[in-house]
Order: C-alpha cells, then structure tokens, then sequence
C-alpha cells in the first residue's frame, strides 16, 4: 500500500513548488520542523515505526522535489538520530557499557564487521525515546541555525586585503561570507558573474554595494575566462555536495571552475553539512533540469519557433576542480567528503 | 565578424556608384545572398529607394524617387506643428528656425545652384539647432540628425534619417497633446531634417562650395550656439515642468553617446532636468571605472568628431555607425571602412602645389584617426589601412590623377574581393571537407564566415546541425540564429554557462575571430576562449575560422591589456534590475568587455584561406605573407 502524504508534507510541496519558500536553508527548515512534528506525534510507538513514517514522507517529497536533496538528507539525519538514540537507550537498559557510544570512529568500522554485525531489533519499544530525540533535534536544530554563522566566521581565515574574488550567481552563504570578509579586509575587489538567465547575480551585486570599502564588479558570464587570469579566489556556493565531492552547482559553475583550474585559481565552495547528499552522480544527466527558455529567447521571435532552445539549471563539477569546501564544522578537501558523510548519515540509510 | 546584412549592403547601394555595379555582384557573394535572405525588395536604382525599404511601411511605395511617402508627412507635420507653435507663444521663435521651416516645401530634388547657397547657410544653423532642440527633448531622438545634416552625401538618406523622422513624429504628437512649450522644438527638429535631406542636393551639385563653407562655418557656430544655450536651458525648465520627462527615459544607451555633442550646452544640465535616473549613467566620471580597467578609454566621448570639417561625409558617418555598434564584426567594418575610403579617394582634390599622394596620405590618415576616435580600430580595419597606405607610396610619379584615383580605387576592389570574398570562399572549401553527415557543430556568438561555411555545407546537402550558444548582453547569436534558421539547417540555441550542458552533443567547434595575434592566441568576442576551454575538457576540436587579413603583428597574452569596454548599461536589464541607476551606487559597476583572448593551447587548429594550420603557424604566415598585417 502507497503511504499518504500528511498533510503538513503537502503544503510544503506546494510552497516550494510555488516559490514560498526558497533557498536551501529554508526548505531544510521547513522540512526539520515537519519530522519534528511527527517526532511529537503520537503516530508511532516504536523506533521502527518512526523510521518507516520518516522513510515513507521522505520518499513522498523525494518523488515531489527530486531536485531538493536536502529534504531527503534532513530524513537521513533524522532515522541515523533515531538509531543513535535507540542504541544508546537500549546500551543503557542492558547496563552495557559501549565505549565507543555509537560514533563511527575509524577503528570502529574496522573492527565492527566482526563483531557487531548482530542487527539491532528496532521494533522494541523503547522507553524514554521521544524525549531524547526532541532533545537531540534541538541540537541540530541550533546547528542548522548557527551553520551560516559558523561559515562566516571563517572568512578571515581565508581572504586577506585587497584581494580580487569572483563569484556566480546568487548565493546567500557567499553573500554572507563576502560581508564579514568586507567587513574585515580593506581594498577588496568582488567580481560577480550574472549568471544569465536569471541574472540573480545582480542581486548579489546590490546587497554587496551597500557595504563600505570594496568594489564591486558585476560581469557577463562570457567575460568569466578574461577575468579569470586577475582573481586570486573563486567562492561560490552549491545546491548540494555529491558523494564524490562532486557540485551540483548554478548553471555556469562549471566553466567557472574550469577557468579557474587554467589559471590555478583555488575554487573554494560555501557548504553547510545539511547540503550533503550521499549521491554518486557523476554526470549532469543523472540530475539536471531544465528551466523556461522564455528568458533565454522570446518565444516570439521566428527562431524560437524550430530552435531547441535549453536552460538547464545545474551545472555538475568535478571534485578535481574544486580546491577546498567549507562547511560549518570547518574547512575540508573534496576527497574527504565521504568520510563526512559515514559520519553524517548512518550507512543503512544511504537508500531510503 | 557579424556582418550585418542590413547595414552592409546599404553602404554597399550608398557608396557605389552604378559603374562599380558589376564589380560589386562579382566580389561580394555574400551580400547578395543576405539580401535575399531578408526578402526586402531592394531596389538599388536609387538610394532613396533603399533606405525606404528599410521601413517596411514604405517599402512598396516608393513612388517618386526624391519624395517619398513619410517625408511628404513629416513636412506636413513640421508644417502643422510651426501653426501650432506660433498659435501658442510659448518662446519666441528663434530666426535659426524660421529659414529651416520656410525651406522645407522645396522640392529636395531642385539641383538649381542659387538654392545651394542659401541650403548650406541653413546647413550650418541646423547643425546648432538640432543639437540644441534634441538636447532640450532630452535627446530623445536615437539618430544623428545634426550629423546627417553634414555629412550626408549625394543624394541619399540614410536608415537613420527615416528613423530619426519617425521619432521627431512620435515626439512631435506626444508634444501636442503634452503642451505648446515643446511643440516648437519639434518643429525646429522636423524643420530641420526637412533641411538635412536637402543638404545633400547641394553637397552634389557643389560639394567643393560646401567644403570651403564648412570652413567657414566656426563663427557662425559659436554665435548660434551661445543662442543654443539659451534655447536648450529654457526648453529645459519647459520641460521640467510639463513633467515630460518619459521620451527622454525611453532610451537611454543610445541617448548617452549623443550628449557630448554639445560642447558649450552643458549637457549635464538638460539631461538632469529632464531624467535624474539615468543622468549620471550617461556622464560617467573616472570614479565609475573598474581600476583594472583604467587605462582603457571608454570609447564615449565622440563630442569631436561631429563638427570636424575636414572629415569626409562618408568617413563622418562610418565613425558614427561605428560608435553607435550598427556596423559591428570584424569583416563588416572592414568592408565598410573600404567603402568609405573609396568614397574619400574620388572625392579628393589635391591642394595646390601638393603632391597627390602625399596629401592624399595625410588626408586619410586623418580620417583613420577620427574612426579612431569613434571606437577603436579593428585588426582587420587598421590592417587594410596599412595596404593602402603602402599602396600610397608606390603610387607612379609621372600618371595624371585621375588614373592614380583609379589605381587606388582599383586596389581597394581587389583587397576586399581577394582578402574577404575569395578568402571566405577558400575557407569554406577547406572545412566543407571536415563536416560531414551526422555532425553537430558548435559555434558561438555571430561570425559571417562562419554562416558563410553552415550555407555552403546545407548547399551540400549535408545532414548536420549547428549549436549556437550566445551571451548577454549582446545576443549576437540570434542574429546567427535568424540566419541559419532561414536556411532550413536544424538548431539548437543555449546561453553561454549552458555550454558544459550542450557541449557532449558536439562534435566540432567552430569559432569566427576578430584577429589572430601573432603570438598564436586569439582575439575574438568575448566568451570564445571558454567555450574553447569547454571543448577541450571535453575533448572536442576546436577549429577557429580566420582569414589573413586579420592576422596582427601585435603580442598579447590576457585580454586586460588591451581590451574595448563597451556600454556598460547594455547589462542593465529593464528598470527593475537592481542594477538599473548603478553609477548612483558609487561601488557598483558593471564591466562589459568586448574581446577576449583564447591561448593557443585551447585550439586545435585554425582555418587561413592558406591552409589549415596551428595557433603557432601565425608568425610564420605573417612572414610569407609580408604584404598583410605590415
């Protein structure tokens, strides 16, 4: 039998579809308040039961939104809680002292495919579950609150004075980003790609103008390669990090990146852990879309008429183009994304 | 490399006379096959005939050859208006303005020689007045009409005249209804393009009297523009409080190069009061600059080069479409350039006691350099310049001149039939070698040669189709697009950050080029050097089309060295951007390149009429080839 959809579920589809509510961090938001709802609800009665309910939705807004992936790894970290929770109370029932307490450490995984490979039976009631999930999802919920702070807080760190930096689009960690280090570095110079045919970086551009002390430069996206050989840093920001630390990025990301590999630039990605997908897609057609073309020709202009006419909206990039993420937990190279990841997600859950 | 099938071949029908008829059909192939593309019946018997057609009201009704059907209507509208104007006594009518409107009945065509005096006198004041009038409707008007007054020639008019027409109409009709104060303006506008299609019947008949009048004309100049002054400031305040203030609005790229024309008139002044938004994007300051940039000149301040007596009419308005970009790519400017170059060399007079050549050489150099000031030479332009100047000094001593006038006229139909037409044809043979059935090929932005190749392969009946990917703010692709598109050859269109998207489909790149400098890379329209850089990511060659005559001796190895900046409004989309009224933001700045540079390491190879070769193979072209790019 196909599960219904609550009803909260439903209406969140529709806001994002219809552009209510937008952006990575507010989709994610919105999604953790609704597992946290279900959380609260007394729908389930065992760990089990909760996971099917969280499994069930998050298939539902998969199928929905299959572009938004940070619902589907808000899910994740919800079932990978639960089973911490679960196996944390259930080691304290027992009075069994775990010393690794359930954190994936390296020697752990070594060593577990011997020992503890006895599955854990979620279907036992368990007392005292709720709470400690409520309380656990506090946790994630200040992280999630806090991880745009945490990321600017880094941007000293890596942007010294007078430095030239080029950016794509419209992202708000970047936004963020650039403010603080505009607040902290004299002379910058900010060059910003509009990334047609939306132009979102014009956007970008107005919000960084209101700031003192930096020059803002606002370019075609044909003109990215010619200024390429003049910047010292590229920031950009991502729709979600691949397992492969790979990018699913704004259409125009990748020769972005390709730019700034010829001209050894460091690519350095804005990406709070909630943007990471335990997804292998190693080309754009596992995952791209394709927008209105209205923008990119008028529909009423003769060519229009037989052209194929295209505006995809991702672009993907490969982990080799991009020098260093930052996330709110700190700075981290693309090859150790999939250490990340064993962390973030309990590896049962990789396939909802 | 867009050759505008539009513009080129009008220059074409204005330039040339009907002894250079068939030399014409023979060397430029491609023009005729634009102008059947754009199905506009052309009629080349007369000019007049074909800048109507460029309207498409009038296209069929070209009835008499002088009058046509919108200059009858405009001279009742000036005729209108000037009642209405009197009627109202807003402002007293200026006596520049009076002689303009009570010229306009004549018929254009009287080529009686008292007329050419009293037409040149009211030449001069037209000049001022335009200026002034268009500055106090806050230049609403997109076309040069102060520039047409003086530099048309023969009798012709020019697309931008009729333009100019329709606008003074539309300005003249919102006046009416708006109130008297503007109306007498328009009047003077209508008046005295009525005055500027009659300019040239006497440039014809005279055109050696017109040259000496131009000589003459400073004082006058001076008188009536402290008159001009007045008018402009009080038809400023008119305006201001009329609250007329949307024509002016409605067109503000275009508006910006017009401003400066006025030297005296401070500009910023009418401008402000009519439109404080757009103002200062017109006037931009040092401050409005990219530091990286600095040392470019934005190619804006074109305030010199209307009232230079000693330019060539035909030069005059190549330089103006040449600022305004509606004769753009490289090959284009180049054709037209010769155009005009041969209109200077058959209207030249050696002064007395001067050698022909070497007058004959300080005269176009001086025209070269207003071009110059206008926009930036293009590789191809400069190049032919070169030629012809070394043509210049082999000139034969002891040849009458007018032979010499036919030498040189003959050259210049040679380098453009060999150096363009032939070389374009050479090209295409070479690549129509390398498409073949099932091909998808890549192209970007507009090129002519490369449209050229795409027609001659559907010729073949190949089965291929073309990729064009494009890039704001210029949208040139489209213009391919249109083209290839009325050719039946299938196409797919996509922005240029979709090109990783598009670009697994493709199987060729084929990129036009402004110039291929000597060091091997390539200067072409900005965004070439990433597709090449996406083509070779993904493993697709990248072939670059690009004749000799283009080729530079010139090093360059990033495009901020030497770059043109164009009109950075042209990024501004529509009034609700946030960019819109940038310059008032202060750090704010838009930056629109016009080249880049593609290294040679991203190109596989590049197509010469001599041989398909490497980026590298330039220096060596350049030396079996002393005669281009020296």
């Amino acid at each position: 039998m196909k599960e219904q959809p609550l009803k909260e579920i439903t209406q969140l589809i529709h806001a994002i579809k219809v552009g209510l509510v937008e952006g990575s961090y507010n989709i994610t938001n919105k999604t953790l308040d609704i597992f946290k709802y279900i959380i609260m609800s007394k729908s389930w009665q065992n760990a089990d039961a909760l996971m099917q309910i969280v499994r069930d939705q998050c298939k539902i807004l998969q199928a929905a939104l299959p572009q938004e992936t940070v619902t589907s790894n808000i899910a994740r970290r919800i079932l990978k809680l639960t089973r911490e929770e679960f196996d944390l109370l259930h080691a304290k029932v027992q009075h069994f002292a775990d010393d690794s307490q359930a954190s994936l450490s390296l020697h752990k995984l070594v060593t577990q495919t011997s020992e503890s490979n006895v599955s854990v039976d979620y279907s036992v009631p368990q007392h005292g579950l709720r709470e400690a999930l409520l309380d656990h999802l506090q946790e994630v919920e200040t992280e999630l609150e806090t991880s745009s702070e945490n990321i600017c807080v880094q941007a000293e760190e890596h942007i010294h004075s007078s430095e030239i930096i080029l950016t794509l689009g419209h992202s708000r960690s970047v936004e963020n980003f650039l403010k603080r280090a505009i607040k902290k570095r004299q002379f910058l110079t900010i060059i910003v790609a509009e990334c047609a045919p939306a132009c979102r970086g014009h956007n970008l551009a107005a919000s960084l103008a209101s700031e003192k002390n930096v020059e803002i430069v606002v370019i075609p996206d044909a003109a990215i390669f010619a200024m390429m050989s003049r910047v010292n840093k590229v920031i950009i920001g991502t729709h979600s990090v691949l397992a492969n630390g790979g990018l699913r990025a704004a259409c125009g990301a990748y020769t972005v990146a390709l730019a700034a590999k010829h001209y050894s630039v460091p690519v350095i990605v804005l990406a709070p852990m909630y943007k990471l997908s335990p997804l292998h897609l190693c080309e754009q057609d596992a995952f791209n879309m394709v927008g209105c073309a209205e923008d990119v020709i008028p529909y009423d202009s003769i060519p229009a008429r037989e052209a194929k006419v295209y505006s995809p909206m991702f672009d993907y990039v490969p982990p080799e183009l991009v020098t260093l993420f930052i996330s709110n937990t700190g700075g981290h190279a693309p090859s150790y994304v999939y250490r990340l990841l064993t962390e973030l997600y309990h590896p049962e859950d990789l396939e909802i | 490399m867009v050759l505008t099938s539009e513009q080129v071949p009008q220059t074409d029908a204005q330039t040339l006379k009907s002894k250079h008829k068939k030399q014409r059909q023979r060397n430029r192939p491609r023009n005729k096959r634009n102008r059947q593309e754009d199905s506009q019946p052309t009629t080349q018997e007369t000019s007049v005939n074909v800048a109507a057609s460029a309207m498409p009201g009038n296209a069929v009704d070209a009835v008499a050859t002088e009058k046509t059907r919108d200059q009858i209507m405009a001279e009742r509208e000036a005729k209108k208006l000037a009642k209405q104007a009197k009627k109202h006594k807003t402002a007293p009518t200026p006596t520049a303005a009076t002689p303009a409107v009570l010229t306009t009945p004549a018929a254009p065509a009287t080529k009686i020689i008292t007329e050419v005096e009293q037409t040149t006198i009211t030449t001069k004041l037209t000049t001022t007045t335009t200026t002034k009038v268009q500055d106090a409707v806050a230049s609403k008007t997109t076309q040069p009409a102060a520039v047409n007054g003086k530099d048309v020639e023969a009798g012709e008019k020019t697309r931008e005249q009729i333009k100019a027409e329709r606008e003074a109409k539309k300005a003249a009709k919102k006046a009416g209804k708006g109130g008297g104060a503007k109306v007498e303006g328009i009047t003077q506008q209508l008046a005295d393009l009525k005055v500027a299609e009659k300019a040239p019947v006497a440039a014809s008949a005279a055109p050696s009297t017109t040259e000496a009048d131009q000589e003459k004309k400073k004082p006058a100049l001076s008188k009536a523009e402290r008159r001009a002054i007045q008018e402009a400031q009080r038809a400023a305040k008119a305006q201001v409080q009329t609250k007329k203030a949307q024509p002016a609005a409605k067109t503000p790229p275009s508006a910006a190069p017009k401003e400066p024309k006025l030297r005296s008139v401070s500009p910023t002044k009418a401008a402000t009061s009519s439109s404080p938004g757009k103002c200062p994007a017109n006037t931009p300051n040092v401050d409005c600059r990219v530091k990286l940039f600095n040392h470019l000149v934005c190619a804006k301040e074109d305030s010199q080069f209307i009232n230079d007596p000693l330019v060539h009419p035909s030069i005059a308005r190549l330089g103006v479409q040449y600022a305004k970009r509606t004769v753009v790519g490289s090959n284009a400017r180049c054709i037209a350039f010769l155009h005009a170059l041969r209109q200077v060399v058959h209207d030249f007079e050696t002064p007395a006691k001067k050698e022909f050549g070497r007058s004959l050489d300080a005269a176009v150099k001086h025209h070269v350099d207003h071009l110059h000031k206008c926009r930036p030479l293009a590789v191809s332009v400069s190049n032919a310049y070169k030629q012809f100047k070394n043509q210049l000094t082999q000139l034969p001593a002891d040849v009458p001149e007018t032979e010499l006038k036919e030498l040189l006229v003959h050259f210049i139909d040679t380098y453009m039939e060999n150096q363009i037409g032939k070389a374009a044809q050479a090209i295409s043979g070479f690549l129509q070698e390398k498409i073949t059935d099932g091909d998808v090929l890549l192209t970007f932005a507009c090129s002519s040669l490369i449209q050229f190749i795409c027609e001659e392969a559907k010729r073949r009946q190949v089965a291929f189709r073309v990729i064009v990917v494009d890039s704001r703010p210029g949208c040139e692709g489209q213009e391919l697009l249109r083209r290839l598109h009325a050719t039946g050859i299938p196409c797919t269109y996509v922005l240029i950050n979709a090109v990783g998207y598009v670009m697994a489909e493709a199987t060729k790149v084929l990129l036009g080029a402004h110039a291929l400098l000597a060091n091997g890379y390539v200067m072409a329209r900005t965004g070439t050097a990433q597709v090449a850089l996406v083509a070779n990511a993904h493993n697709v060659p990248v072939l670059v089309c690009c004749e000799t005559h283009k080729f530079s001796e010139r090093f360059q190895t990033d495009a901020i060295v030497y770059n043109e900046l164009s009109d950075p409004n042209q990024l501004v989309r529509g009034d609700k951007c946030q960019l819109s009224n940038w310059a008032a933001k202060g750090k704010l700045l838009p930056l629109n390149l016009s080249y880049d540079i593609t290294p040679p390491e991203l190109v596989s190879a590049v197509v010469t009429e001599v041989a398909i070769l490497p980026c590298t193979s330039v220096p060596v072209i350049l030396r079996i080839k002393p005669d281009i790019g020296y």
